[in-house]
């Protein structure tokens, strides 16, 4: 057998639960180099599990935890893991990722990637310690929230066990539930129901076995390096305010998601905005493992624990629903967190909720936009699937083909994923960006808002020019994503692709350069969307929903994007990727 | 003309806007760096430093020291970051 390359083990553990069986499978070298690990080992391992047509849910669909070469390296805010499966909301392929211990404890033992198939006969704990696996009985943690169920398992195996687990909608197969670690979140696209469905409350790892690195001194010294240039002012606004300051900010450029996307403004911003919730309340700041940033912000809430806040889930708890009150949008957060359910697609869909019940096209009459109760009341429906509920667990696209009326219009999702903080309108290249998403809607793996918050391009007239940039944000986030690093980390770079061709050179060994990367990338996005069109994607999917397609921003009508133009921009896309 | 502060420039400047008169936008930021020297991490001279972006009326981004600037004019000055 060949030996593992430095920063590999160069395996991948494969655990069937309804065999009750499991197996080391070789990572060749080759592949390893292609796909590096995260996301793009973890589109490369679902492909050869050749699963793209089973149901998301289905016992014999695969969900893989996938580590990276640089996790448990020294380098600030290295230790993420990716998970990466179908996603149950848009049957398309859905890459996670959450940070911290579980990503460091996972590589510890002695893989690179977990791949999880089958059914457990019963709600399980998968665990792996060092490498040897067993299921253990969870049915007494059935109903427990996230925190409860990684408090309770870490107190019945030990403290030096990593855990990630589920919640009650997870259990329950809400298409957009979480799977938490350390109460950060692998939150889009239903990765916690792909667990739930496989009968699995929760991961637990520990492990001894690190692989060696290439160029141990070196690399010490590189990140020393590297860590002092994460406190300089390219991460400041993530250190001081966290991301929860872009709120006040979108808000004056008339990009922040309002009351279901009807608008780009939104009255009540300062009174969620984090500038207006420190005055009466503690914050502290916290962050992942291994990280010199620490963009977590927890606020305190009454005598409770705090809770983390962010840009994304004050956005779609706070101005998409219309809902102005902080101290609400803190509850509905944390709730979120506990319960196990992706803020942005609970946002998305309860806001969804909100205009069907005004336009007469839902009987819910209680479900009112700036009703701060009943969108809490909503979400504990959701995570119960009781009531209505039930139809807001299979988030916005599908609601909408149940509800009718042409709702499917105004549901604000693209291949089923709900649309992130970014008014697609008044920024066209993240518009493009959106539509043309492996995983549907999504800010993480297109970074093209930073194109419109520039002077690349007018970001309400976008032309076929921006879509070269957007290809690029896409393109680095394939690689931050399979390294794996922290987006907040990419301001620091001076020349991103040179200086991840020295973290890898430093770590494998491997005399990898720039030009290398930049096609690795472009392997990576492609292998994404091999997996759609064996999943059955069509270029139609490529697009936004009628609203943002027919009529203008309110209040700002040089902010429209026609049906054509977008047509264009992706058929651009697709001309340029080569698809 | 008005400067509107956002975020990490709201926090260095202490305020949310500040206004006077200034005919270009090299010209506001230089006066903006003597007016507010808790601003040295943000501007630079007629610029501002790489990590932070200036817009005009909400609209376009600007960074060309000579765009000129009116008395009804309002500049953001924001984190080029938008990452949420
Ligand atoms: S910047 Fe924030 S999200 Fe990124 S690694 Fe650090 S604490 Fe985690």
């Amino acid at each position: 057998m060949a030996p593992s390359p430095f920063g590999y083990h160069g395996h991948c553990l494969r655990v069937d639960l309804s065999r009750g069986t499991s197996e080391r499978t070789p990572l060749p070298e080759r592949v390893l180099r292609q796909f590096l690990g995260g996301s793009g080992l973890g589109a490369w391992l679902l492909l050869e599990e050749g699963c793209a047509g089973a149901d998301a849910l289905a016992p014999e669909a695969p969900l893989a935890f996938v580590f990276s070469p640089l996790v448990g390296s020294p380098l600030t805010t290295s230790a993420k893991f990716a998970v990466v499966s179908k996603s149950p909301l848009t049957d398309r392929i859905n890459d996670s990722l959450a940070s911290s211990g579980f990503a460091i404890a996972g590589k510890r033992c002695g893989c690179d990637a977990i791949v999880v198939a089958g059914r457990a006969p019963e709600l399980s704990t998968l665990i792996i310690d060092d490498g040897r696996i067993r299921l253990e009985r969870a049915v007494d943690l059935r109903g427990a929230t996230c925190g409860e169920a990684e408090r309770a398992l870490k107190a019945r195996l030990g403290a030096d066990y990593q855990v990630a687990s589920i919640g009650p909608a997870g259990e329950r197969g809400v298409r957009y539930a979480t799977i938490s670690h350390d109460g950060r979140h692998a939150g889009r696209g239903g990765s916690g129901a792909v667990l739930g469905a496989k009968n699995l409350k929760a991961v637990a790892l520990r492990g001894t076995q690190r692989p060696a690195w290439a160029h141990p001194h070196e690399l010490a010294e590189y990140s020393k390096a590297l860590s002092k240039r994460s406190f300089g002012p390219a991460t400041a606004k993530y250190r001081e305010l966290g991301t929860a300051s872009n709120l006040l900010a979108f808000n004056r450029l008339g990009v922040l998601p309002t009351r279901n996307f009807q608008t780009g403004t939104f009255e009540g911003a300062s009174a969620i905005s984090p500038e207006e919730i420190r005055q009466t309340r503690s914050r502290t700041r916290a962050s992942c493992v291994t990280c010199t940033i620490g963009c977590e912000h927890i606020y305190a809430l009454g005598d409770d624990e705090g809770v983390r806040i962010e840009y994304e889930s004050l956005f779609a708890l706070g101005s998409l629903c219309g809902v102005a009150e902080a101290d609400v949008v803190l509850r509905a957060s944390r709730l979120c967190d506990e319960l196990g359910i992706d803020t942005i697609s609970a946002g998305g869909t309860i806001a969804f909720a909100m205009e069907c019940a005004e336009r007469g096209w839902l009987d819910a009459p209680w479900l009112r936009f700036e009703s701060g109760r009943a969108m809490l009341r909503a979400i504990e429906l959701i995570a119960r699937r009781e009531g209505i509920g039930n139809l807001l667990a299979e988030g916005s696209r599908r609601a909408a083909d149940a509800i009718g009326h042409g709702s499917r219009a105004i549901a604000p999702q693209v291949k089923g994923l709900e649309i992130p903080g970014y008014e697609p309108r008044a920024l066209q290249t993240m518009a493009l960006g959106f539509a043309v998403g492996a995983r549907g809607a999504d800010h993480n793996r297109s970074g093209a808002y930073e194109v419109d918050f520039s002077e690349k391009v007018d970001r309400r007239r976008v032309t076929v020019d921006a879509v070269r940039y957007a290809i690029e944000t896409e393109d680095r986030a394939a690689i931050m994503d399979s390294l794996i690093l922290c987006k907040f980390l990419r301001g620091v770079f001076g020349d991103f692709y040179a200086e991840s061709a020295e973290m890898l050179r430093l770590v494998t060994g491997w005399d990898v350069a720039a030009a290398e990367l930049r096609e690795t990338a472009r392997r990576i996005v492609g292998a994404k969307r091999r997996f759609n069109a064996f999943a059955g994607w069509t270029p139609e999917e490529d697009t936004l929903p009628d609203r943002f397609l027919e009529t203008a921003l309110e209040g700002d009508p040089a902010a429209a994007l026609s049906r054509e133009r977008l047509e264009t921009l992706v058929a651009e896309y697709h001309r340029q990727r080569g698809w | 003309m008005r400067v509107e502060f956002m975020g990490i420039a709201r926090e260095r400047a202490g305020t949310a806007e500040v206004t006077f008169p200034a005919a270009t936008l090299g010209q506001m930021l230089a006066m903006l760096s003597t007016r507010f020297p808790m601003l040295g991490d943000i501007v630079n001279g007629e610029r501002l430093q790489p990590a932070f972006v200036a817009n005009l009326n909400g609209d376009r981004f600007v960074s060309d020291p000579a765009t000129p600037l009116v008395e009804d004019d309002s500049v953001l000055i924001l984190s080029a970051d938008a990452g949420g």
